[in-house]
């Protein structure tokens, strides 16, 4: 399976210059039901020790390195706004899953989908929306394949110091969250032990039986939550976490 | 749908700061069919392609400077194709030595949450149009003929008339900035285009 969800036609049309023309639903390429959650840091570890931990438990379990990934989120905030009106935060994350393309999403929002010039127009908007640098928290890692699973591994970062460990497991057999989630729960018992998340609230608050949608928003939302949560960590333990 | 610009994706690394270069002009409705005749003759070979697309002008007003204006279109004719968002830079004349009008330009491809998202930025729409019409390309150059329509209830694409009983021609080149002479080849190409219909650098400042 293609790694790139942006695909071989996009990279094909540019490497060729051949006239773009807006692709259908170019942003989608693969449906899973996916995880995402925060690991607690071993009491006497520091954050890279424990990934390394996680590193060798999976291997153990016989799930196959397949590179790398990464998710990153950018904060903006509304300046100038007309008096009254409080200041909204506008976040535009990317994901190397979809490497051209970019999520922007306010908390609570709506969500949109772009390509990666959304970025260029951000810059364009500087002076109504202002990029809040220091806010700026990003996942790195290894991602690792086992059998229908894919499970990324990263050291959430936040001004390059590491701030905590986030999984991701997405389980590709299978769109519908509610006829899955107790089989992506026990896979993740076998590597994580007791400290398996709870069903992600994107999914919770939706119908049972319901489709994920096609365009991974539903992870975006869900790391969007997580960098939230390492953000509030910061003001409240400060230097506590290794 | 109309066709994009051909280059509006970003380079690995950076997006290049791309400019339009756009020349503009406008045939009776009675002179369509000898201008389509014309530009089949000295476009690529192509298939012929029609778009009807709707746009939204939306506006987002600053405590002080001029408001930030983006515009969204989408397609009629297909409507479940991606959305798209395009900035539009203050147009530059120039002197004589360039033969197009001049403007920063960002292209986005987006899903179609975009009036909603929009919306929620503290965007609000201030007029909307529906333009139909054919596109055609000679290169990297595009040529687009299209008609546009005044929506009378907002939001209802269905219920629409005629702006002016002519079609509006443009003639346009994306490209990274500082390529003027992209400008000469428009000029040679709206020169083949005469008598039918004389393409002009537009001052639009000079019609508000």
């Amino acid at each position: 399976m293609s790694r790139c969800r942006d695909g071989i036609r996009t990279v094909l049309r540019r490497a060729l210059k051949v006239p773009w023309r807006f692709n259908r639903r170019w942003w989608v390429r693969r449906t899973c039901v996916c995880s995402v959650c925060q690991v607690p840091v071993l009491e006497g570890k520091s954050v890279q020790q424990t990934v390394d931990m996680l590193h060798r438990q999976l291997e153990q379990l016989g799930a196959m390195k397949q590179g790398s990934f990464w998710v990153d989120c950018e904060t903006y905030h509304t300046t100038g706004t007309a008096s009254g009106q409080p200041s909204k935060l506008l976040y535009v994350m990317h994901n190397s899953e979809a490497p051209l393309s970019c999520t922007a999403l306010f908390e609570g929002g709506p969500c949109l989908m772009a390509d990666g010039n959304f970025d260029v127009l951000m810059v364009k908007l500087k002076s109504h929306f202002q990029n809040a640098k220091g806010h700026k928290v990003e996942s790195r890692g290894a991602r690792y394949r086992y059998c229908d699973f894919l499970v990324k591994l990263g050291t959430v970062t936040m001004n390059s110091s590491a701030r905590g460990i986030s999984v991701e497991v997405e389980y590709c057999a299978c769109v519908v969250p509610g006829d899955c989630w107790n089989l992506i729960k026990e896979f993740i018992q076998s590597f994580l032990g007791p400290n398996v998340p709870e069903l992600p609230s994107v999914f919770a608050t939706k119908a049972e039986g319901l489709f994920v949608p096609a365009d991974a928003v539903d992870t975006m939302t869900q790391y969007l939550e997580l960098f939230g949560k390492v953000r509030k960590q910061q003001v409240l333990q400060g230097a506590s976490v290794r | 749908m109309e066709a994009p610009p051909v280059t509006v994706m970003p380079v690995t690394g950076g997006a290049i700061n791309m400019m339009e270069y756009l020349l503009q002009g406008s045939v009776l409705d009675q002179a369509l069919e000898s201008l389509l005749h014309r530009l089949r003759g000295l476009c690529d070979n192509m298939e012929p392609e029609t778009f009807a697309d709707h746009e939204m002008v939306h506006l987002l007003k600053g405590q002080q400077g001029q408001p930030f204006l983006l515009r969204a279109r989408h397609s009629l004719s297909s409507p479940t194709d991606p959305w798209h968002l395009r900035y539009l830079g203050q147009p530059e004349v120039g002197d004589k030595s360039r033969h197009a009008l001049v403007r920063n330009c960002v292209d986005v491809a987006t899903s179609q949450s975009l009036p909603d998202f929009l919306n929620e930025m503290g965007f609000r729409m201030d007029h909307e149009f529906v333009a139909k019409g054919h596109i055609f390309r000679k290169g990297s150059m595009k040529v687009v003929v299209s008609k546009l329509w005044r929506v009378l209830v907002p939001g209802n694409t269905e219920n629409t008339e005629p702006l002016s009983l002519s079609y509006l021609v443009e003639l346009s080149v994306l490209a990274p900035a500082g390529q003027d002479n992209v400008s000469e080849d428009m000029r040679s190409f709206a020169e083949q285009l005469k008598p039918l219909v004389h393409l002009e650098k537009i001052d639009p400042k000079k019609h508000t």
